[in-house]
């Protein structure tokens, strides 16, 4: 059973997710604030962890950017609805993902897999020799789950590491937006959802462009991106 | 330095009527005494003088007495004599000007009384009449300047030094006035600008309220006023983060809840939890939107403006819409979008022309389509997002932007609408200082959104 560390201060709700999860499939360990909440998660002992933004002691984003420090494990944020900022903020301090509150309890444990599956992956994938590709300058290791350019480390979450990963194997054709959506998210594309958006322009921003000044990741209106080959 | 002009030309008029007050008391209360009494002096000089001739003369003949005429006329206000002889005749005295005189020997050989003739605009004459101890008579005529209300300005070079020293001296009196007065103002409006520009920790620095006037009991106001503002906006801030927080706490449990009940839920339980899970998700989306629309409300100065591809956003959000409208029957077409960038918040432009995008297709008429235009004319972009409905009766039509405002009650609600999505995208375009109107076309309802662009 995969062990899920949530860090809410909302003991009710932890409750009611536990329970929820519980049901799901999931071994799921509640802390109330900021502080322990990073100890646990440094323990070593769980699969990934659901955070708070809004968190006594210890606000989520600090909590994030000391476990991200030492660790990889993957979270997923809680934020406000309707706060860009903070979604922003926690996937660029290195959320794997975000869920505005309140969330729909169905589509948290489809993220909790999605992301699981990503974490499984990339373990089982350390003994085999997993798809490696070496394009522009840029090299991933599917296996590893690693990627760089010009041989240094992207600190890519493991979304965009996905989105990457999808892009680069279609180098030089466009990538439909809803394919993206529902390999790498795992959900449909739904009208006026910007978050593939954000993660790509995330991508963006830590690829850089071109030596010669061209954007590597283009967007093909109303259609989807594509990776341009020189 | 308006008010400095201002203190200066009030100064300048104040002196004005000053002067002229003390020319007009001089005048009216002291003109006529002075000129009486100048007369009975100069009457007493021309006695005087003519003694004092008769005796000149009698001791030492012509040349004393031309020399002594001489040194008469070189003195004081004097300015010409000459002695005539009984026959009119230019005894002693220049001949060139004697003629100006001779009116005053008819009169003057009359009598031994000195003779003054005063006229207003002409010197005044004098004139006595001598007798010479050898037996012979004559007049002695002399010529004065008349005293009189001497101007204090413009007459000589002097009046008009007076003049500039005066006003110069106004000038800087009046500046040094100014100064006093404005720099604290200014030190003041500093502040009242920082406080507008939403620096709610902006006081009144302590100096200016040291003074022990009305302009530091202004500033003691400000301080007050400006600690009371940042006390309700702060609470204000704070009680919509509350708000926020405390009543999605209980949504979001009532989620997490419902999801286990569905789990639980048989064939004719679940319709009713799907039921409450709609009606939940309207719930949390209406608290969204009144959080969106206090947070535009308490203040544009927060919003973070970086450079917006206008024409992307437009174009994504009637796709998206025309997507949603697929579902119903209905389309959003754009018929012109031309290429436009502008500094701004993308999210909050994105939300105004969805808000309003999404309303169209709401109220279009099914089988219809939502026509959606973005057009750059003179620099500001123009977008125009029409559907093809019934319209809004004409007295409505400015009261579409209130919040929670619902035109036909019962449409709305099978619509599912929380009317507050027009009024979000007002605040919105308002942060932009754009604006945003609605009119009727022959069917169906226009809006249209202008926003400036500064031009590159």
């Amino acid at each position: 059973m995969e062990k899920v560390l949530i860090i809410d201060d909302d003991e009710e709700l932890c409750e009611l997710v536990s329970e929820y999860l519980g049901v799901e499939g999931f071994d799921v360990s509640c802390v109330n604030d900021g502080e322990t909440g990073l100890d646990e998660a440094l323990t070593g002992k769980y699969d990934m962890a659901i955070l708070d933004v809004m968190l006594p002691k210890m606000n989520g984003f600090d909590v994030l950017r000391n476990l991200r420090e030492t660790s990889k494990l993957p979270v997923i944020m809680l934020t406000a609805r309707g706060d860009d900022m903070e979604r922003i903020v926690g996937l660029e301090i290195g959320a794997d993902d975000y869920l505005p509150k309140p969330f729909n309890a169905r589509e948290l444990a489809a993220r909790l897999r999605a992301i699981l599956r990503r974490t499984a992956e990339q373990s089982s994938g350390d003994n085999e020799t997993g798809e490696k590709i070496d394009t522009d300058g840029i090299l991933i290791s599917s296996a590893a789950r690693t990627a760089t350019l010009h041989e240094q480390d992207l600190g890519l979450t493991s979304v965009e590491f996905d989105l990457l990963f999808e892009l680069l194997k279609n180098a030089g054709k466009v990538v439909k937006k809803e394919d993206l959506s529902e390999n790498v998210l795992e959900r449909k594309l739904s009208p006026f959802d910007r978050s593939l958006d954000m993660h790509i322009s995330n991508l963006r921003k830590k690829l850089g462009p071109r030596g010669d000044g061209s954007e590597r990741i283009k967007t093909i209106r109303s259609v989807g991106y594509i990776y341009t080959v020189v | 330095m308006k008010l400095y002009l201002k203190i200066f030309l009030w100064f300048l008029a104040a002196i004005a009527l000053m002067v002229g007050v003390v020319i007009f008391v001089t005048r009216s209360f002291q003109t006529e005494p002075m000129v009486s009494r100048w007369q009975r002096s100069t009457k007493n000089h021309l006695i005087f003088y003519g003694s004092s001739v008769e005796q000149v003369r009698n001791l030492g003949g012509n040349a004393e007495l031309a020399s002594y005429l001489e040194k008469l006329r070189d003195a004081g206000s004097i300015s010409d004599v000459v002695l005539f002889d009984s026959d009119k005749h230019v005894l002693i005295g220049d001949p060139a000007i004697a003629h100006e005189l001779t009116p005053i020997i008819p009169e003057a050989s009359a009598t031994t009384e000195p003779i003054l003739i005063v006229n207003d605009s002409d010197p005044a004459i004098g004139g006595i009449s001598v007798k010479f101890a050898d037996g012979t008579s004559g007049v002695l005529a002399i010529r004065w300047e008349p005293p009189r209300g001497q101007s204090l300005f413009f007459d000589s070079l002097a009046g008009w030094l007076r003049f500039i020293g005066l006003v110069f001296t106004a000038a800087v009196l009046c500046y040094l006035l100014a100064a006093y007065l404005t720099t604290p103002i200014r030190k003041l409006r500093e502040v009242t600008h920082r406080l507008a520009a939403g620096e709610l920790d902006a006081r009144v620095p302590p100096r200016l309220k040291k003074r022990r006037d009305e302009i530091a009991d202004l500033s003691k106001d400000f301080d007050v006023m400006a600690e009371r503002i940042e006390s309700l906006i702060t609470s204000q801030q704070r009680l919509s983060r509350d708000i926020s927080h405390e009543l999605r706490s209980p949504l979001a449990r009532m989620n997490v809840a419902l999801e286990i009940a569905k789990q639980r839920a048989n064939e004719e339980t679940l319709p009713i939890l799907e039921r409450i899970e709609n009606e939940s998700a309207r719930l949390n989306e209406m608290i969204g939107r009144i959080l969106t629309l206090a947070r535009l409300e308490s203040g544009s100065n927060d919003i973070q403006k970086s450079p917006v591809n206008l024409t992307e956003v437009v174009k994504d959000v009637a796709e998206d819409a025309d997507f949603e409208a697929r579902g119903k029957g209905k389309s959003v077409v754009v018929l012109r979008a031309d290429e436009c960038r502008l500094t701004g918040n993308e999210n909050l432009l994105r939300s105004a022309v969805e808000n309003v995008v999404r309303n169209a297709v709401k109220y279009t008429d099914d089988n219809t389509s939502v026509a959606v235009s973005l057009e750059v004319v003179n620099g500001s972009a123009k977008i125009k997002i029409a559907d093809q409905g019934t319209g809004v009766p004409e007295s409505e039509i400015e009261k579409l932007f209130l919040p929670f405002y619902r035109l036909a009650e019962a449409r709305d609600r099978k619509s599912g609408g929380t009317g507050l999505g027009l009024a979000i995208a007002q605040r919105a375009i308002a942060a932009h200082k754009g604006s945003i109107k609605a009119r009727n076309l022959d069917h169906g309802l226009e809006i249209e959104i202008i926003l400036d662009r500064p031009k590159n």
